[in-house]
């Protein structure tokens, strides 16, 4: 059970990855950066890491997602 | 270039996994991650540290240097963020106009993640809070009650305004309250090395306990507020609302 | 698990780096680019926090009741560290890359290029 909940975990991690590099859009990147972050920490938990695990929930979600988003709006919206 | 960047992340896979293949299966606790120092470590941890949270052992006594200048590190960077003009200003003339899509209004807040934010901002302070007063027997710590403050200072900022969210850190005590990761590492590494000799040594005999205490929690304050503040400070700095 | 002798835990740690270092070579939005360093950068994170795992292994926490095998902590210090550093990291490209928009009007590196 333990190990279909990793392998889980571990293939949406690429899949985001792979939909985090595909996307066009770079809000659309950016959510998707989040959701990679998300996954991620839920990975760590799983693994025994519950301090990289909330600093990776805190971090990834709620610092570097923002401080994308407020470059972006400075910036460009999609990707050419 | 497509081609040329899919042939060079093909050899960089092909290398990695050749080199990943000589590693014995994680999970395994008589490998050689865990025998040596790793043992060492958790057999006498709380012995030689105090500390019953064997990551902020590592942390802050046994890999302390590091924490240091990951602090200086951190402040560092809103050094870099905060000496760049800001980049608001007038491009030059001549330069093109079009950026390559639409600039993304500024968008008002949604009611909704105005009452969220302002429901939860409480409970998430007292969770930083006790994140660092509880850190040394449950997981967290400087770092994490600085990345959960942090993120907290921004939220408020994103929903309330730069202006109010910046009334949260006092403008005359600012520019200590940033430098505090580091100056309150730099003030404990002497306090050690006139104890001990070794700078950021820490008394390692029984009586002088309730300093080593008194050490090790100044210590996570000044990562968790210095770390808080460069953090909300860095969003600042990016803020596109001036 | 291991196929033919190959930890895949490790080998998805191999893909995502990979995937990370596609974005930052071959895409030409600075933007991309970021995000391609930081999926490296978690990567490496989450190779070393696997490395350091112990099956069925508690958290390096010693309260009362807590028993071996404990999982090694040194990582998770090392990864604590870098998780900061790739913080810094983004903020101050994030900083360069909002100037590089406001002077030259342009974040593509092709067009960058072009530029006199």
């Amino acid at each position: 059970m333990s190990a279909v909940f990793d392998a889980v975990m571990l293939l949406l991690l690429i899949a985001t990855a792979v939909t985090v590099a595909r996307a066009r859009d770079l809000v659309a990147a950016v959510v998707t950066f989040g959701l990679y972050s998300l996954v991620l920490c839920l990975v760590w938990q799983h693994r025994g890491a519950p301090d990289v695990a909330i600093t990776e929930a805190a971090v990834g979600a709620g610092v570097t997602s923002v401080l994308f988003l407020l470059t972006i709006a400075k910036t460009a919206r999609t990707e050419r | 270039m497509r081609a040329f960047a899919l042939a060079l992340v093909l050899v960089v896979a092909l290398t990695l996994v050749v080199g990943v293949a000589a590693l014995p299966p994680h999970g395994d606790p008589s490998g050689p991650v865990h025998t040596h120092v790793g043992a060492h470590y958790i057999e006498h941890g709380v012995r030689d540290t105090g500390l019953r949270n064997l990551v902020t052992a590592v942390l802050l006594n046994y890999r302390g240097f590091d924490t240091f200048l990951e602090v200086i590190v951190l402040f560092t960077a809103l050094v870099a963020v905060l000496a760049l003009p800001s980049a608001t200003r007038p491009r030059r003339p001549g330069a093109p106009a079009d950026d390559g899509g639409d600039r993304a209004d500024a968008v008002p807040v949604s009611p909704v993640v105005f009452f969220v934010v302002r429901l939860l901002a409480p409970f998430i302070a007292v969770f930083a809070l006790a994140s660092l007063y509880r850190g040394h027997v449950t997981p967290g710590g400087g770092f994490q009650s600085a990345a959960i403050a942090g993120a907290l200072m921004i939220a408020l900022g994103l929903v309330f305004g730069r202006e109010r969210a910046a009334r949260l850190v006092p403008y005359g005590a600012r520019a200590w309250l940033q430098a505090l990761g580091p100056l309150g590492f730099a003030l404990v590494a002497f306090l050690g090395w006139r104890l001990t000799g070794v700078f950021l040594g820490f008394p390692a005999d029984e009586a002088a306990y309730a300093l080593r205490e008194a050490m090790v929690v100044s210590l996570e304050v000044g990562i968790a507020v210095g770390g808080a503040v460069v953090l909300a400070q860095l969003f600042m700095a990016l803020d596109v609302r001036a | 698990m291991t196929l033919f002798g190959i930890d895949l835990d490790y080998v998805a740690c191999v893909v995502l780096f990979c995937v990370g270092l596609y974005m930052l070579v071959a895409k030409s939005n600075l933007i991309k680019k970021l995000l391609g360093l930081n999926v490296m950068e978690t990567s490496v994170f989450a190779f070393l926090v696997t490395a350091g795992m112990v099956e069925d292994g508690q958290e390096p926490i010693m309260v009362a009741g807590s028993a071996p095998p404990f999982t090694n902590p040194i990582p998770h210090a090392m990864v604590l560290t870098g998780i900061v550093v790739a913080v810094s990291v983004t903020a101050v490209a994030l900083a360069l890359i909002a100037q590089i928009h406001a002077h030259y009007g342009t974040i593509e590196v092709d067009e960058l290029k072009e530029l006199p």
